[in-house]
């Protein structure tokens, strides 16, 4: 939507046709982002750009791309303004300025002390956002698709012409033709068994993207928060740990002191995700009463009743909520939970889709989660995620409208062969026969991603991991629809949505086989250090279910390269925090 | 909460293709920590793939699930059975979609057709106020956000307008709560286009102060409150306030 407003405010009067899958284009998944948008105020009399650079390189491990790194933090004030100029509600000082908070791995001074960076709305960051965007898209009149599933991408020669869109409430298929198609389709990380992403978040962007012969980037790098609510799977923030919650394993022992003798409770996200699975794993977990999921406990029962009413009021509420544990004097059920894909459809610095480490699809342009470009390498830093999307947003609408003063339109038809694909597809889905379910494909796909290309990884579990796909892809085949209508048929849907779980996690799977180092959120036991030989992205294509073909991309060191006073800090350093 | 519970969903059916509605019963022995979103995955995975029914975020932050259970409209995400028979004091629950908008089946309405509402009046800042002489963001007070900030955790999940006492020729509170917002929001110059907005005849007029709003909310927003103060015309803020 920051990509539509930058098209209709650089060149008023443009035709675009927005489509969303959930029912509203307020309702996307931004909108549960909680802490704040990274950005260091021009007028901060301490912080300096060059320091929120150098802690999103070493934050992604030494794989993020400088180029795109320097764009999004020079850029990062002035969408802020932007933002609260058109409206967003931003909590604020007593001076009536944005109000900045504190955040993980952003530092002063190159990693001496924190940096107040975080422009936040309360805990509601992400929804001031969403508001704002989409009042704006109103203002400018985007006719919106609601609940309108982009199912097929459409060429001209190799020019991406629009996709065929299938919408969910009418059962009818939809050609939307145009001179530019920009993908911005979130998150992917439904195929873990615990994720914070929404129901909608199932891959098909990067699915399409697939089977339209292109590379994914970096998908092997998946950020597992530390403590999801077991269960639901909800995000309980780093700021209870913050506030002086302590993780407790089945005997009650407080185990983070055993890792990580300083930095304890508060060690990186990454870290703290490890040790409670290596708890889990050793039998110091805890099988969950009503979920049956293992665990760890959270304790909050030590912390002042003040503390619970006015600084962790929302989070506690959801374990009130969700779980009926009262945080005061209840043990919470945590677990990690997988939060956010790194990786993503590989974009160059301006947005633009590639084909492979050099070339561009014209016509096609990505943004938002979705994308790789990449600022955030192997890990993310908290915040750097809703920069990203007002920064890349705002590169990508202005670069379409370059594109589209200097472009002929579409032909004015979809080619002969458009819909193939997808109309095949549907009609396997309904054809099928066989005594297969649905929802146990869905459940051992969640188990099997979560065990094996998880927190941890090893050759064998990631060979496991990739032979069970095999047979999960074909038992997918065999599942019969209990319903033969188009017209708002969940069912279909949702077997559409699985193939396309069962698509990324194979190239998520066997891009996590080929990376033998440790690198961010990408953690193999068997290669557990970084390893300067994979100093590369990964690109990967799967022509056929299971082919998968490896390329790489190499990193972009362009700070580096260039020299000046600061360049030392960003060569491949070393990550310590 | 780890106790089981026998209970019984009879919900409202509808099958666009045939244009047939009836009310269809489902058993489930189900923990008492299963939200209400879980039990309709339960029955798609184990009894009825074909029962269609909407969420997307399924931590209230989305406002997509809300449906009408025994009469009352909420978040299907956030209510828990064990919870909901405590309330309710019943194991049979009535599952309804909301009656904002047509269903297009089963539990699934047009959002998009609700919304409609919400665009009408207008959720940006229709004249920004001139910037501030020290460029960057507009200068807010925090004691004046204070006045109209939990206006804005709204997720348009139109439950209240669904136990809205009013439901013909009226915008609903929630689209009225976002006109307010920006009456009360000191970018906004647009006060008259905003006010006449609010006083139209699908507007505050047609509020009858019976407050179900506010004893819907998901959120916990005082509703009502903030649709009193728009029938004042929500009153300039002065900083001495």
């Amino acid at each position: 939507m920051r990509c539509a407003a930058a098209v209709c405010e650089k060149r008023p009067g443009t035709s675009i046709v927005a489509l969303t899958k959930v029912h509203s284009p307020q309702k996307s998944h931004t909108s549960t982002a909680q802490g704040g948008v990274a950005a260091v105020d021009p007028k901060d009399p301490v912080d300096k750009i060059v320091y929120h650079m150098f802690d999103t390189w070493k934050g992604s491990d030494c794989s993020a791309d400088q180029n795109v790194i320097r764009l999004v933090c020079e850029s990062a004030w002035e969408q802020i303004v932007w933002l609260e100029r058109r409206g967003m509600h931003f909590s604020r000082t007593e001076e009536g300025r944005i109000a900045k908070r504190p955040f993980g791995g952003h530092m002063l001074d190159f990693g001496r002390v924190k940096a107040f960076r975080a422009c936040y709305e309360a805990d509601r960051t992400g929804k001031g956002i969403m508001d704002t965007l989409w009042a704006e898209t109103l203002r400018h009149q985007v006719n919106f698709l609601s609940q309108s599933l982009a199912v097929e991408l459409l060429f001209d020669e190799n020019r991406c012409i629009g996709a065929l869109v299938f919408m969910e409430a009418t059962g009818k298929f939809v050609a939307v033709l145009a001179k530019a198609t920009v993908m911005a389709t979130g998150g992917k990380t439904r195929m873990y068994q615990v994720s914070t992403n929404c129901r909608q978040n199932t891959g098909d962007g990067l699915a399409l993207v697939l089977q339209a012969g292109l590379p994914v980037m970096d998908v092997e790098a998946v950020q597992f928060h530390p403590t999801g609510i077991v269960g639901p799977g909800i995000l309980a923030s780093e700021a209870l740990r913050g506030e002086g919650a302590m993780l407790r394993n089945a005997e009650g022992e407080a185990f983070m002191k055993r890792y990580a003798p300083t930095a304890g409770d508060l060690a990186p996200r990454d870290l703290v995700s490890r040790c409670i699975m290596k708890e889990i794993r050793e039998g110091r977990g805890c099988i969950h009463r009503d979920h049956k999921l293992p665990h760890v406990w959270l304790d909050l029962k030590h912390i002042p009743e003040y503390v619970h009413r006015t600084k962790i009021q929302e989070v506690c509420g959801f374990f009130k909520k969700f779980v009926n544990v009262d945080p005061q004097c209840e043990l919470c059920p945590v677990t990690p939970t997988a939060h956010y894909q790194m990786g993503g459809a590989p974009t160059n610095a301006l947005g633009e889709v590639q084909r492979n480490a050099t070339e561009s699809v014209p016509g096609l342009y990505a943004c938002g989660e979705f994308a790789a470009a990449s600022l955030h390498g192997h890990n993310r830093l908290g915040t750097n995620s809703l920069l990203e999307l007002v920064t890349m947003g705002k590169v990508v609408g202005e670069q379409v409208v370059e594109y589209l003063s200097g472009t002929v339109p579409p032909p004015p038809r979809p080619p002969e062969d458009g819909g193939d694909l997808i109309f095949g597809q549907f009609s396997d889905y309904f054809a099928a026969q066989g005594k297969e379910s649905y929802a146990r494909i869905r459940n051992e796909l969640r188990q099997v991603m979560m065990e094996n290309v998880g927190v941890f990884r090893t050759a064998d579990g990631l060979n496991g991991a990739i032979n069970a796909l095999m047979e999960l892809k074909f038992r997918a085949g065999r599942m019969a629809m209990h319903s033969q209508t188009l017209v708002m048929n969940q069912e279909l849907i949702e077997v559409w949505e699985l193939n396309h779980l069962l698509d990324l996690s194979m190239v998520i799977a066997q891009s996590a086989l080929a990376r033998q180092e440790s690198r961010g959120g990408h953690y193999r036991e068997d290669f557990p250090e970084r390893d300067p030989a994979f100093h590369y992205h990964t690109l990967a294509f799967m022509t056929e279910y299971g082919k998968v073909t490896l390329d790489k991309r190499p990193i972009d060191m362009s700070i580096y390269e260039a020299g000046g006073p600061y360049a030392d800090k960003f060569g491949v350093i070393e990550r310590k925090y | 909460m780890s106790r089981e519970y026998e209970i019984t969903l009879n919900i409202s059916r509808y099958d666009p293709d045939t244009d047939r509605s009836w009310v269809q019963s489902y058993e489930l022995r189900v923990g008492g920590i299963l939200r209400f979103v879980d039990l309709f995955r339960k029955i798609n995975d184990e009894q009825d793939a074909t029962l269609a029914w909407s969420s997307s975020c399924e931590h209230a932050q989305c406002g997509t699930c809300g449906m009408k259970i025994n009469g009352k409209a909420l978040l299907t995400c956030e209510l828990l059975v064990g919870r909901a028979v405590e309330y309710f004091k019943t194991t049979v629950f009535e599952v309804e979609p909301l009656t904002v908008a047509p269903v297009i089946r089963d539990l699934v309405v047009d959002l998009e057709k609700a919304y409609e509402r919400v665009h009408a009046v207008k959720p940006y800042l229709i004249a920004p106020a001139p910037l501030h002489p020290d460029g960057d963001e507009y200068r807010v007070s925090p004691q004046r956000l204070r006045q109209y900030v939990e206006a804005t955790r709204c997720i348009n999940c139109f439950c209240c307008a669904t136990a809205c006492v009013t439901q013909k020729n009226y915008v609903g509170p929630n689209a009225l709560l976002a006109n307010i917002v920006r009456i009360m929001d000191p970018r906004e110059t647009a006060r008259e286009e905003r006010l006449k907005t609010l006083y139209s005849e699908t507007g505050a007029p047609r509020c009858r102060t019976a407050q179900a709003c506010t004893y819907v909310c998901p959120k916990e927003i005082d509703i009502a409150h903030f649709i009193a103060l728009g029938k004042e015309g929500a009153p300039p803020f002065t900083e001495s306030e």
